[in-house]
């Protein structure tokens, strides 16, 4: 059994140090369908917590559960229903984009017949389609960016990591991801972005947590928020310098 | 240190990052004491040769003569690295970008890049002529030290070819391609002072001699052929013309590129989006095992220069095939190819694994998979055995057509010294790909010197299997 039944992240107490202590007893939780925006200063941590959620680091203390998962305990288990979208394209500049889709399939393990159509929905939707069997090295980092995207997507995830999502993407194909992540938050799955782009935040987001020191400074929505700086109104953006200022 | 961005500066800045990026900075610092000890026995060695060359000293028409196809080759291969390495400094270590984004004059930047990989090639084979050169100038043949001016100048000249031959091919046909030609050259010039090395083995030795005499300069060696030459054997004026001469041609190459490189029309042309189209041939499969290997296999055989690398390791099989054709006769009769073979596919295993490990552009990818560490481990070097078996089937097959006999210690021996180097380049890959700007080159001397040895060591463990006369092959046939 996990740590919090029903919930789709529980993060109890996290610790981690790199000769200084970057994450300091980190509590986080995340309900399934919630869309939660993680920010924070340069070095605030965001990137160590979500390697550690995806469970590509070890933290020195804490509890990390995914959907009931242990990601300490069962590893595998937990990465099989979770996407994990770096901040830099992880991706084979000598394959093509439905190469790729087929190796992140295959270690998924998707069915072929399911993972085919998904994939062609995929570079479809994306408008890749044209370009799925070029390589990925001529690609622009958008292009890059969507591929790696269908690529996350393809095993449709109940649990969607990601780093600064909409860097490289153009305005059309940023709002389609946006709905395609929102589609899936409607579906019952959990997403946490990281962003330094504080409007998609505000507009995406249905909770927020700034994290800073390597420990969260205030969580809630706008309006919690706005009330835990201390201001009556303003924008995200406001509230975000305002706690971060101290 | 903060300075002035000027022509010295930027060169310093150059220097750095070569050196940083450089086989013996990254190396393990294990390996440095055998290097310093090889270096110096090499040393040794090169002060015994110069003492025979002076004990026996040539004509000077057959001096001119070694010296010129020694240029020639040294250039070839020169200008083959220096290709690959301008398609680097121009196209992929990404930072002309930046520096042109600069207030630097992009002339300069032109300029340091086109010397820097001028001494880059020109600093191999400076050290190792350079050893024989010292040990001649210890030895009173102060001459000798124009090796080191003839090889700089040569390196100049094969910066400023390979950068105009490379702004050209990128242009033409894309920047893959043209490091492809870039390999293709080494490669074949590998082949042809091999195949020379072997002529006394298939040429009858009067049209050997004919072939020698042919190439051989008129007395005194007069002409403009023959400066360079008679540049390398330290003769003032052949070599200030030499130096003048490379100087001017570098100078002129620079001239006409500057232009082009300011206006940024050179790099540009390396974009030539959409990607090149790849033959789709797999399939969807729910199998993390085939994924990756599939994976293994196709970076594989995309990796840049996988073909002449290839065709490098297999000279070897050039003697084995003369053997078991009955072309070549040895000591110890066709039983010679068993380490031959058996030290081929550690070196193929070695080379396919490091490829495969350095160009994992995205190991966290897998690692963020719900898929073992042991199964991310076993694909890859499965796919490395896999490959390395695929090309020792027909080495193999020839065993077995003309020494059956041989077959069951050659496989025994073939799969050890492959499951030991296929590990050994697994922790530490060859170093083969440059790195890009920003980040680390992956790759370690350490691995390159374990393998080698522990194929050296398979293909004795074969020979003493197949051959209870350990000199065997030294003995007449």
């Amino acid at each position: 059994m996990g740590l919090d039944d029903g919930a789709a992240l529980v993060v109890r107490g996290l610790v981690k140090s790199f000769g200084r202590r970057v994450i300091a007893g980190l509590d986080l939780m995340v309900q399934p369908g919630e869309f939660y925006a993680l920010l924070g200063p340069n070095g605030a941590g965001k990137t160590t917590t979500l390697r550690m959620i995806a469970g590509l680091m070890r933290p020195d203390a804490g509890q990390i559960s995914v959907f009931g998962r242990d990601v300490l305990a069962d590893p595998l288990g937990a990465k099989a229903i979770m996407a994990w979208l770096p901040d830099e394209p992880l991706l084979y500049d000598r394959l093509s984009p439905m190469e790729y889709l087929e190796f992140v399939a295959g270690l998924w393990r998707v069915a072929p017949g399911l993972a085919k159509a998904r994939a062609e929905e995929l570079l479809e939707t994306l408008g890749l389609w044209a370009h799925r069997h070029e390589r990925c090295e001529g690609f622009s980092r958008g292009m890059k960016q969507k591929t790696v995207l269908a690529g996350a997507l393809i095993h449709e995830p109940r649990f969607l990591l990601l780093d600064e999502p909409f860097t490289g993407l153009d305005a059309a194909s940023a709002r389609l991801v946006k709905e395609m992540l929102q589609a899936r938050a409607a579906a019952g799955a959990a997403v946490i972005l990281t962003t330094h782009i504080l409007d998609v935040a505000e507009r995406l987001a249905t909770r927020i947590g700034i994290l800073s020191g390597g420990a969260l400074l205030a969580e809630g929505d706008l309006a919690a928020l706005q009330v835990h700086a201390g201001v009556s109104s303003g924008s995200l953006e406001d509230v975000f310098l305002q706690l971060t200022a101290a | 240190m903060f300075g002035q961005a000027g022509f010295l500066w930027l060169f310093w800045h150059e220097l750095r990052v070569l050196w940083r990026g450089s086989i013996l900075v990254r190396t393990h610092k294990y390996v440095l004491a055998p290097v310093i000890i090889v270096g110096l026995l090499f040393q040794a060695v090169a002060l015994a040769l110069g003492w025979a060359i002076i004990k026996h000293p040539l004509p000077l028409v057959e001096m001119v003569l070694v010296a010129n196809l020694n240029l020639f080759f040294f250039g070839v291969l020169m200008l083959s690295r220096a290709m690959t390495a301008a398609i680097d400094v121009l196209y992929a270590r990404g930072d002309v970008d930046f520096l042109l984004a600069s207030p630097i004059e992009p002339g300069r930047v032109l300029a340091v890049r086109m010397i820097g990989v001028g001494l880059s090639v020109a600093a191999p084979w400076a050290l190792l002529g350079g050893a024989l050169a010292n040990a001649l100038a210890v030895l009173g043949q102060v001459w000798a030290l124009a090796i080191y001016p003839m090889l700089l100048a040569e390196g100049m000249v094969a910066a400023a070819l390979a950068f105009a031959v490379v702004v050209v091919l990128v242009g033409w046909v894309g920047p893959a391609a043209a490091r492809r030609v870039g390999h293709m050259l080494a490669l074949f010039m590998g082949v042809f002072i091999f195949a020379l090395g072997q002529a006394p083995r298939y040429v009858a030795p009067e049209h050997l001699a004919r072939f020698w005499q042919g190439l051989m300069p008129p007395a005194g060696a007069p002409g403009v052929l023959y400066i360079f030459g008679r540049g390398m054997l330290g003769q003032a004026g052949p070599l200030l013309g030499s130096v003048a001469f490379s100087l001017a041609l570098f100078l002129l190459v620079w001239a006409v590129l500057e232009g082009r490189f300011a206006k940024g029309v050179i790099t540009a042309a390396a974009y030539r989006p959409p990607g090149a189209a790849a033959r789709q041939t797999g399939e969807f499969r729910a199998m993390p095992f085939t994924a990756i290997f599939m994976k293994h296999l196709r970076l594989l055989s995309r990796f840049p220069g996988v073909a002449s690398q290839t065709v490098y390791r297999s000279l070897t099989l050039v003697p084995v095939v003369m053997i078991l054709g009955g072309r070549l006769r040895m000591g110890g009769g066709v039983a010679v190819v068993v380490p031959l073979l058996v030290f081929l596919a550690g070196q193929l295993g070695l080379f396919f694994i490091s490829v495969m490990v350095g160009s994992d552009d995205s190991p966290e990818l897998a690692a963020s998979a719900p898929v073992g560490r042991t199964l991310l481990r076993q694909s890859a070097l499965l796919a490395a055995g896999y490959a390395s078996v695929l090309l020792m089937l027909g080495p193999v097959a020839l065993v077995v057509w003309r020494a059956p006999g041989l077959l069951a210690d050659l496989l025994a021996c073939i799969g050890l010294v492959l499951v030991c180097n296929l590990g050994v380049g697994f922790r530490l890959p060859i170093p083969l790909i440059r790195a890009e700007f920003g980040k680390a080159q992956k790759g370690t001397l350490l691995g390159l010197v374990l393998g080698l040895g522990v194929s050296s060591f398979w293909a004795v463990v074969a020979w003493v299997a197949v051959e209870p006369h350990p000199f065997a092959w030294l003995l007449p046939a």
